[in-house]
């Protein structure tokens, strides 16, 4: 409600009342001269007309050139009730061109006022709140009443309530049974009980935290241009698991804009911190660090002061704001708190952009323990073996052994131990038959080219001095291979050997990377090819990741492959320990045991390849406990969290907002017109602004909260802008009230829990909504709280309602977001090409019946239930969200899958509860309204049931079709033509207006 | 003026606008109440505010033609016949300036790509028009140029985001959103702003649309535009389910009205009232969407006109001659948004496919209006979110060359209602790099559409945040005149 229109209307009231009491400036006069004076007369000192300012006495009453534009009590010396009054364009006040008029009556209003003796008052948000006389909702609401002619409500029935109760405090509606057992309870405190039980169900948390879920506009993907997916779903769990624990505010806050800086933060501390990681991001090429840089700190910052101040910063982004005390400079130090974050300008469109933190599940740790004893165990074998073999360095005997030709196989049977073998094409088969060597070659065969091959997994293969390769193939004489090759990766696959047609294009010819070695082997027997080493461009030395026998058009079979190359066993590092230890460089020599008898053991076990056979059993096994571990590893989530750079940067005053236009700089610092910061060090850090935000004195951040708590119980605030306490914001209707909940929320620990259970026990809230017309239009918005709220359900609260009437909702909670039903073409049309998101891919079973605070947020393209039912994008913070009420609405409700197989669901349960109609009919209307129905609704239904069931036995093939939309398949013994009516006549009671509405 | 006739208004701005908090300065009280009683009566759905229109405007509606992702200005319509001359040399240093994307920025040189492409004068008014337009060219006499359009940002998130919401930050309205919010719309059986977003050409650099195209920002959620998506469902949800006739749901409506008349008696809620007609116009859209989109019975001529990939769901072709279907129906705005214009790489290949796409069916539709008479009250725009630079990016040779994205001039052009035709206004200098005459901010663009509706777009405010929001911003922008009719 417009602040003006109240403070007509309150004008009103008191002319009309016998008593006029005085006129209070914060409620009566400011909203007037904020809306028409201050843009030009007020804090804006650029914006400033004729040295003028009427935010403050001081400067209303100033004289210049002996007048002064208010003169307390005396309307006909003050200027300004001159220029306001008078006819001519160029002097009347506001000017034309400003679009602004003062009617009568704000004109009466403020010659009253000065009359009155035109005395100020400081904006009401920024004085701490105290408690005033009086105690309780109740007695402050009620209090309220008689003046704007109204009368508090009787309480509403026990069902109504229940839905009430339940809804606003899990999001779902009660079930039968908890209906039964409130209705049961006749001892006194059985509301109070019925409060508790939801208080302390853990779908409490999940409710309350999609509300927070707006403020810190949290989504699955980053919000720009390609809108990757992001993974910081545990920021959503923390705040769900936050209610339900019912962290303390203070905690809830100081834990979200500074849980890093805390003295060894826990990992839940650092997943709090995601709330400042929740803005969108950009990783689209092409943009500019520095720009983006800016404006993330200056979202951040905005966002802050929003969700905890209600205050609109971000206008003193480009200026002093014009109507609050925020100059430029205020803002720019508020921004200066988040201008030395770590993340990075640009996020990558990466799924985890840093600094990120692992979200370890319980018992994590104890399992990555038993990793490491599991691999310690093997080392400890390792190093026993290892101290068991004998060993005489040939570099130490004397005579020094010949140089001799050894023989390496690095192919006998199968590839090295570990490689993690792939094929292209088609799969390939190790055959007993023919083989060269051993008991197996391997058979490679395909229509154009194939091959089978490693590139990780195994040690490094090393090439040896004067190195010349061999390897066995046998052509296939039933299949004859065109072109036979083989290839080596040392990092890159570069190096190839070719036999036969040279037709696979791949590397540069004349180069190792493309060697002819020879004619096609002859079909029908094994054939040992060779080529030296020198010529596919592998030097002595060169370390091999892994190789691949290839073909094409046709089928070969590979057997035992090697390198025959010349070693001086004492100076060769497979051999000789000194050679190898000579060669070792020093980065490589820090990281091995300092003493020899180590090191020895380590280049037995690791090095010499006498032994490597001997240890590649417990090779083995180590290697399967470090899969295992990275498997567990990289199946655990992580999640964004904030942090500072280690050097902060310098903050600047920016000119007209621009990102490049620095001016004064600026430390961290809170605005001026508030508290003053207390800083734990030399700077202030998030740190010393979170426990700023919720020391005692801060007149704003429990108002806030309290505010934005009732607004969710009540469906309107006591500050009807709960984004705005600015003086531009709604006065709050009831002001000692509003103060009395933020004491007393504060003098209790900021207990949320403690709050809410205060909040909904209220007779306030317990009042039924039901009101004649006259009550309608005295108070349409319900303001002044005659009444009991009555507002439509939120999305998730639609859907989730559906699915727990339907009995097909799965509780489960927590973990990525899952992509329900969605209509065909939501993202696709949208996507950029090479996004991650670009193509909807429809989850299965449970993933389609999960409450919808788990439905994966893509920001660009929005589930069409949260486009259709208001609920933010979350490309920013949205502290309230409309109520909108529009056709598209009514489409999705009747004709969605996801709500027409919950109604066929709903209908299965009806059929099954009562074989006759009009206990059916109850059944359903307290399934999903809580309530009986009555004899009326009970003869409408039934008369719509008896007919739809007449047109479906006439056209059984309809009901088939209609029993049959969406997953869940119907039972096989139930009556398609009843479940068919009973179907649409569940769809209409979960669209009834009081099914989608909180009563 | 009584406090019960104040209540009243309250309770009428508050089933009008929804369960919001509404602010908007300014509003006749008086006038509220007419409103009101307009909405009483059930004639109208989409009511405007009652201090709107300001004036008289020209234009009933609003086709909005965006090319999404930046077209060339260099060549379509910004004729450059010297920079022949400049082939392959360096753009002077002193045009540069440093706002460039770092797509380009690490690039040493900045190489002159002059258009390949020739333009010949066309019309009475012997507009230069490129050979890529020719069905284009033939209405020129039509259609306002303007060569000299100018936004801030450098980006294509940012930019859509700027000409479509007056912003480059997200969370502003669209400019449906504000012209329905404001104007309402003339049908009761179509919403009030409805988007199209047609296929576009395989192989083009297409970049993402953003729903705050079409958002309603922080208006009130009805305001935003309803997608006409291309197959077989055109509206979300408008098919009743499997196995539901047209005659099931009728007796389902029946029914409900009935339950929910109970209810308003038992709650006394006036928002229940508003929820029985929403389900009723959402009942007759069931009936009116697929009218508009059944092309049966246009004829041949009409279809030869847009060319014959009118018979093609999802082209832009449809979507053109859809978007005159619609506003015949009474749609206050209907915005086509035609992705692939981001030519980064091979200008000519993909620019050349881009045009074949859109430029019939865009003359098309100026030519249908003008024959129905609907072009005087019709406005139409056609435009994208920034130009391209004179420089090549990539590779270049004089038959291909890319362009980056150049946020200091580009150019759009309008028809119709209240626009004068044949105009072409905003001279560039000889690189086309920067505007040398009648520059014109994006939101200046904008002030005009809302102009040509009879709308000041700085009376045309809504309080968000303590700000009188404007879709034309904070910074004074002024109407084109030169431009207007």
């Amino acid at each position: 409600m417009n602040s003006k229109v109240i403070a007509v209307h309150l004008s009103l009231c008191a002319f009309t009342s016998a008593v006029a009491e005085p006129l209070q400036f914060n409620r009566d006069i400011r909203p007037i001269l904020s809306e028409n004076c201050f843009a030009c007369h007020g804090f804006d000192k650029k914006e400033r007309k004729a040295k003028l300012r009427l935010d403050t006495a001081e400067g209303a009453y100033a004289e210049q050139d002996g007048v002064a534009a208010i003169v307390p009590g005396d309307p006909r010396a003050s200027l300004a009730w001159e220029l306001i009054n008078s006819t001519a364009p160029d002097e009347v006040m506001p000017p034309p061109k400003s679009h602004k008029k003062l009617d009568d009556d704000e004109k009466a209003l403020l010659k009253r006022w000065i009359e009155e003796g035109a005395a100020y008052q400081k904006h009401w948000a920024f004085e701490r709140p105290v408690k005033s006389a009086g105690d309780g909702i109740d007695h402050f609401v009620r209090s309220a009443l008689p003046s704007n002619h109204l009368k508090p409500s009787q309480e509403a029935d026990r069902p109504t309530l229940i839905r009430r109760v339940s809804m606003g405090l899990t999001g779902l509606p009660p079930a039968i049974a908890e209906v039964d057992a409130y209705l049961a309870d006749q001892q006194p405190g059985a509301y109070e009980r019925m409060v508790d039980r939801y208080l302390a169900s853990q779908h409490f948390g999940e409710e309350m935290a999609r509300h927070w879920l707006d403020v810190a506009r949290y989504g699955d993907t980053h919000g720009m241009h390609l809108d990757n997916e992001r993974q910081t779903f545990a920021f959503r769990d923390w705040v769900v698991e936050s209610f339900n624990n019912n962290l303390p505010f203070y905690q809830f806050t100081v834990e979200q804009l500074a849980g890093d800086l805390l003295p060894e933060p826990t990992q839940s501390q650092l997943v709090a911190t995601g709330f400042n990681r929740c803005n969108v991001t950009t990783g689209e090429g092409g943009s500019i660090a520095k720009e983006w840089i800016f404006r993330y700190a200056v979202e951040r910052a905005s966002t802050t002061a929003q969700a905890w101040l209600g205050l609109t910063a971000e206008c003193a982004v480009c200026h002093d704001h014009k109507y609050d005390p925020i100059t430029a400079k205020d803002f720019y130090s508020l921004y200066a708190f988040f201008y030395s974050n770590a993340d990075p300008a640009l996020d990558g469109n990466a799924l985890l952009t840093k600094p990120v933190v692992k979200v370890k599940p319980p018992g994590h740790d104890a399992k990555m323990a038993a990793f490491a004893e599991r691999e310690s165990a093997v080392k400890k074998e390792i190093e026993d073996l290892a101290a068991t073999i004998k060993y005489e360095d040939p570099a130490e005997k004397d005579p020094k052994p010949p140089v001799a030709e050894t023989e390496h196989v690095w192919f006998e049977d199968s590839f090295p131990q570990g490689a993690k073998v792939g094929t292209s094409v088609t799969p390939q088969e190790f055959v007993s038959e023919p083989v060269a060597s051993g008991t197996k070659s391997v058979k490679v065969k395909g229509r154009g080219m194939a091959q089978i091959y490693y590139e990780e997994g195994a040690k490094e293969l090393v090439v040896p001095v004067s190195g010349k390769f061999f390897l066995h193939v046998y052509n296939d004489p039933k299949d004859p291979a065109e072109e036979v090759m083989i290839q080596f990766n040392t990092g890159a696959w570069a190096h190839r050997a070719i036999w036969g047609k040279d037709i696979i294009q791949w590397g540069k010819a004349g180069t190792g990377e493309r060697f002819p070695a020879g004619d096609l082997p002859a079909a029908g027997q094994w054939v040992k090819l060779e080529f030296d080493a020198a010529s596919v461009g592998l030097a002595a030395g060169a370390k091999v990741k892994g190789f691949a026998f290839t073909v094409h058009g046709g089928a070969a079979y590979f057997d035992k492959m090697g390198v025959i190359g010349s070693t001086d066993p004492s100076a060769d590092p497979s051999q000789s320990f000194a050679a190898w230890k000579n060669a070792l460089a020093k980065k490589e020599r820090d990281a091995l045991p300092k003493e020899d008898a180590g090191l020895l053991r380590h280049y037995l076990a690791k090095v010499y390849n006498g032994t490597q056979e001997t240890f590649a059993p417990l090779d083995a096994k180590l290697a399967k406990v470090n899969e295992e571990r990275k498997a567990l590893d990289s199946a655990t989530p992580s999640s964004f969290i904030f942090r500072d750079l280690a050097k902060p940067r310098d903050a600047f005053v920016m000119t007209r907002g621009e990102y490049d236009s620095p001016g004064e700089k600026v430390v961290p610092n809170t605005p001026a017109v508030l508290p003053p910061l207390k800083k734990a060090g030399e700077h202030g850090n998030r740190l010393d602004l979170a426990r700023w935000i919720v020391a005692p004195e801060n007149p704003l951040t429990a108002r806030v909260a309290v505010n934005r708590f009732w607004q969710q119980m009540f469906g309107v605030g006591l500050v009807e802008s709960s984004h705005d306490f600015g003086t531009q914001g709604s006065m709050p209707t009831h002001p000692e009230l509003l103060d009395w909940l933020a004491v007393t929320f504060v003098e209790n620990g900021w207990d949320m829990k403690g709050l809410m259970r205060l909040l909904v026990t209220s007779d306030t809230f317990r009042q039924q909504s039901a009101a004649p017309s006259e009550s309608w239009s005295a108070d349409p918005g319900n303001q002044w709280l005659s009444r009991g709220p009555r507002f439509r359900l939120d999305a998730e609260q639609i859907r989730d309602q559906a699915l727990f009437v339907s009995g097909l909702i799965k509780l489960q909670m927590g973990g990525k977001g899952v992509n329900p039903y969605q209509p065909p073409n939501i993202w696709e049309p949208v996507g950029f090409g090479g996004s991650n998101t670009r193509v909807y891919r429809r989850g299965n079973g449970a993933d389609l019946y999960r409450r919808t605070i788990y439905t994966f947020i893509k920001r660009t393209a929005p589930h069409p239930l949260m486009d259709n039912f208001d609920m933010p994008n979350r490309e920013q913070s949205c502290i309230r969200r409309d109520r909108t009420n529009t056709p598209l609405q009514a489409l999705q409700l009747m004709n969605d899958v996801q709500h027409y197989e919950a109604a066929r669901a709903f209908a299965a349960q009806i059929l099954a509860a009562d074989p006759n109609t009009p206990a059916r009919i109850e059944f359903a209307y307290r399934r999903a309204l809580a309530r009986g129905a009555d004899a009326e609704e009970v003869a409408m239904i039934s008369q719509f049931v008896d007919g739809q069931l007449a047109r479906y036995r006439e056209a059984p093939e309809e009901a088939k079709k209609a029993i049959n939309f969406g997953d869940l398949k119907p039972l096989e013994s139930v009556d398609e033509i009843e479940l068919a009516a009973w179907t649409l006549a569940a769809n209409l009671i979960l669209n009834l207006d009081e099914a989608v509405m909180r009563n | 003026m009584n406090p019960l006739f104040e209540q009243q208004l309250l309770q009428t701005r508050r089933q009008f606008f929804g369960d919001t908090g509404i602010r908007l300065g300014g509003i006749a009280l008086a006038s509220l109440l007419a409103s009101q009683d307009r909405s009483r009566a059930g004639s109208v759905v989409h009511p405007s505010l009652s201090d709107l229109p300001h004036f008289a405007g020209k234009a009933k509606s609003i086709i909005y033609l965006h090319m999404n992702g930046g077209p060339s200005q260099l060549d379509t319509w910004d004729y450059k016949p010297d920079l022949h001359k400049q082939f392959d040399k360096a753009l002077p240093k002193d045009f540069l300036g440093d706002r460039i994307t770092t797509m380009t920025s690490g690039q040493g040189t900045f190489p002159v790509a002059p258009s390949k492409y020739t333009f010949t004068q066309h019309g009475q008014s012997g507009r230069r028009v490129s050979e890529l337009l020719p069905h284009t060219a033939k209405i020129v006499d039509d259609i306002a140029v303007v060569k000299s359009v100018y936004t801030n940002a450098i980006n294509h998130d940012p930019a859509c985001t700027f000409v479509m919401t007056g912003s480059e930050v997200p969370g502003k309205p669209s400019m449906g959103s504000w012209v329905s919010y404001g104007l309402g719309a003339e049908t009761n059986d179509l919403p009030a702003f409805v988007s199209l977003v047609p296929n576009f050409p395989k192989g083009s650099n297409a970049q993402a649309l953003y729903s705050r195209m079409w958002g309603s920002g922080f208006l009130p959620g009805k305001y935003s535009g309803v997608v006409l998506r291309p197959g077989a469902d055109p509206v979300l949800y408008l098919d009743n389910p499997p196995g539901v006739s047209p005659a099931d749901r009728r007796a389902m409506l029946d029914t409900l009205g009935k339950l929910n008349q109970r209810g308003f008696a038992k709650f006394g809620d006036p928002d229940i009232q508003t929820r029985i007609s929403q389900y009723e116009m959402a009942y007759r859209m069931q009936s009116s969407v697929p009218e508009l989109t059944d092309l049966s019975q246009e004829s041949k001529a009409i279809k030869n006109l847009y060319g014959e990939r009118v018979e093609t769901p999802g082209s832009f072709t449809r979507s053109a001659l859809l978007a005159r279907r619609l506003v015949e129906r009474g749609v206050r705005m209907v915005q086509i948004l035609h992705r692939g214009w981001d030519s980064h790489g091979n200008l000519p290949s993909e620019l050349g496919n881009q045009c074949l796409d859109t430029d019939q069916a865009c003359a098309a539709l100026v030519t249908d209006l003008k024959q129905r008479g609907m072009l005087e009250d019709t406005l139409v725009i056609w435009g994208g979110e920034f130009g391209r630079t004179v420089y090549c990016q990539g590779k270049l040779t004089r038959e291909r060359y890319g362009r980056d994205h150049h946020p200091r001039n580009f150019c759009m052009w309008l028809a119709g209602g209240g626009i004068k035709g044949g105009v072409e206004i905003g001279e560039t200098d000889e690189f086309s790099y920067n505007p040398v005459s009648d520059k014109v901010h994006i939101n200046e663009i904008n002030a005009t559409i809302l102009h040509c509706l009879g709308i000041n777009h700085e009376q045309f405010a809504y309080r968000y945040q303590g700000l009188d929001q404007r879709l034309t911003g904070v910074e004074p922008m002024n109407v084109i005149k030169k431009i207007l009719a």
